[in-house]
């Protein structure tokens, strides 16, 4: 990794409690533009909190969240949104009850004014702009964006989300156990498409349990443990199985990349 | 078959064909009533005063709140109404009123969102208080507006009946259908409601507020209430302890009754509209017919669970058909 570029996104001495919980504790870590980070831990080794912060949902207790260079200040699912941050996570981000053509611009929907000034939900935007998502990102052919999500499998699902990701011109695509509950074929097709977005230049963190299905796509693996930082290292320099003993053992002494 | 599998996922299915067969039955019962144009007057006025209150109902309910005190908010704005028009003028009045409802739909809102309160409980103690508020209002004088005050244009605009013979509040309740249907299904904010009323969590991962979609809300539920008191008054004058007695949960079983899942996130305004007439057309032929008021409480009651059966059934039949 070149070490002298700037970092996407730099994280110093993050440290965030609930109550007198402290879940996160000194954590410094930097993310590039093109890179497929693994983030991987234990439950409740601090993962999904990490990434709270940077999707907006949570705000440091303290510590310094630098975005492209800039000190972020304001958490908010919004802000982060609005800076190219997205978060796909397995039962978050699509609504079963509305269309597929709604849910796609959910937040952010397309406004036309009928006769100048009544403002209306531009339909052939979202049917036009879903449909495209739709075809591909390998949905079944008959899916119709007017159908109510609920009627999408989990792998469909999933593929969706990416797909709106990646059309919205995102930055950053968290992937947050993207593939439970996911049959093969599904899986392999949603890791295909977090290496494509690594390819396009995006800066992809991919959070999960399986060290093995990680240590695969990653150019780098983060370990946390108990809200630490424990293993920051390029993939080459560590096999699956000694990370895995890592995460095992529950050695709390960090390992220098 | 594809068409008769959309028109049943429509929320208002239900209660299309309920209505349908509400005029199969009454027109071979009845016919000659049924049509007359005291029936139609009478039923569109109290459709119109009880649907404005299912509208707001039904808005909270797609966002998986409800609203027990909109009786009293109904009564309570009727009488400020009342009260306020002879020293600060008609128009004045109305204004004040209004601004009455929206606080307390504020008050709701807040004590629900920032208090972590359910907003069954909130409500519910909001329907007592602000009884006890009417209690005292009416208890020297059950204020009422004089013939000079009810003749003024501003009070005919809402009491009067300039068309066909209707009352205007009929028309306004018409205008509230589409302008609430719009704002639902036709405007970003709509697809906010709805979207948090189906999943909060993925509402606001995509940047819904869900706290101002549900204020808002909660606002608009107490305006409709008290608008439709004002309505009542404008017609009819006169108040007493029990105004907007029972409205509540008349309005919240036309909800459900026109489809609206507690559940959140489904549900539609036509649909609580077609669920308000159904029950007004049902009370006024039963009392038209001789039967005792008391077999109307009890039919509501028989429709509701009806209504929701038929509606939980469909829906997860449907899903059923569509996955794979």
């Amino acid at each position: 990794m070149n070490e002298t570029r700037t970092p996407l996104i730099e994280m110093r001495n993050i440290n965030l409690n609930f109550g007198t919980v402290q879940a996160l504790r000194n954590v410094s870590v930097n993310f590039y533009e093109g890179e497929l980070v693994g983030l991987v831990g234990d439950n409740g080794a601090g993962k999904t909190t990490l990434i709270r912060i940077l999707s907006g949902m949570y705000a440091p207790t303290s510590g310094e969240v630098y975005f492209g260079g800039k000190r972020i200040t304001r958490f908010h699912p919004k802000l982060a949104i609005d800076l190219g941050i997205e978060t796909i996570q397995q039962t978050v981000g699509l609504c079963d009850n509305l269309s597929i053509a709604r849910n796609y611009f959910l937040g952010r929907e397309p406004v036309k004014r009928v006769l100048g000034f009544i403002p209306v939900l531009d339909f052939a935007r979202m049917r036009q702009a879903s449909s495209a998502v739709v075809r591909n990102f390998g949905l079944r052919d008959t899916v119709n964006v007017d159908d109510e999500v609920a009627l999408l499998s989990g792998g469909e699902a999933q593929s969706f989300k990416i797909g709106r990701a990646v059309d919205f011109r995102n930055k950053v695509i968290i992937m947050d156990e993207p593939t439970n509950h996911l049959s093969v074929r599904e899986r392999a097709h949603v890791n295909d498409l977090a290496l494509q977005l690594r390819d396009q230049g995006l800066l992809v963190i991919y959070i999960t349990h399986d060290i093995f299905q990680v240590h695969r796509l990653a150019d780098r693996i983060i370990i946390l443990e108990n809200g630490r930082k424990v293993v920051d290292i390029p993939k080459a320099e560590m096999s699956a199985e000694a990370l895995e003993q890592i995460i095992r053992d529950g050695s709390h002494e960090a390992v220098k990349g | 078959m594809p068409e008769i599998k959309r028109f049943f996922k429509r929320s208002e299915a239900t209660i299309i064909i309920g209505c349908i067969l509400l005029f199969v039955v009454f027109t071979l019962v009845d016919a000659r009533n049924w049509y007359s144009f005291f029936t139609i007057r009478n039923i569109t006025r109290l459709t119109a005063i009880l649907g404005l209150v299912a509208i707001g109902e039904t808005l909270l309910i797609l966002v998986r709140e409800i609203d027990l005190s909109v009786g009293s908010v109904y009564g309570l704005v009727a009488i400020a109404f009342i009260s306020f028009a002879p020293t600060i003028g008609v128009p004045f009045s109305f204004v004040v009123a209004l601004v009455v409802a929206a606080t307390i739909g504020l008050l709701n809102a807040v004590l629900v969102l920032r208090g972590r309160l359910s907003s069954m409980i909130v409500t519910l103690g909001g329907l007592f208080f602000y009884r006890g508020v009417i209690y005292v209002a009416t208890q020297s004088t059950a204020p009422s507006l004089t013939a000079d005050v009810t003749s003024q244009w501003f009070v005919q605009l809402f009491g009067g009946n300039w068309f066909l013979g209707l009352e205007n509040g009929f028309w306004w309740f018409l205008l509230a259908i589409i302008v609430f249907s719009y704002i639902l299904f036709r405007i970003p904010y709509g697809n906010h409601l709805l979207a948090t009323g189906g999943n909060p969590e993925s509402a606001a991962s995509r940047g819904v507020s869900v706290q101002t979609v549900k204020t808002l809300a909660f606002i608009a539920c107490s305006l409709l209430a008290g608008f439709a008191g004002i309505i009542t008054v404008a017609d009819q004058p006169r108040t007493g302890v029990t105004i907007g007695q029972d409205v509540e949960l008349e309005a919240i079983a036309a909800a459900v009754i026109g489809g609206a899942l507690l559940s959140g996130g489904k549900g539609s305004i036509i649909g609580a509209a077609l669920g308000t007439y159904f029950l007004t057309a049902v009370r006024s032929e039963l009392i038209t017919l001789g039967a005792p008021s008391v077999w109307y409480i009890s039919f509501v009651g028989f429709v509701l669970v009806f209504a929701a059966v038929v509606n939980t059934f469909i829906q997860r039949r449907l899903m059923k058909t569509h996955t794979l």
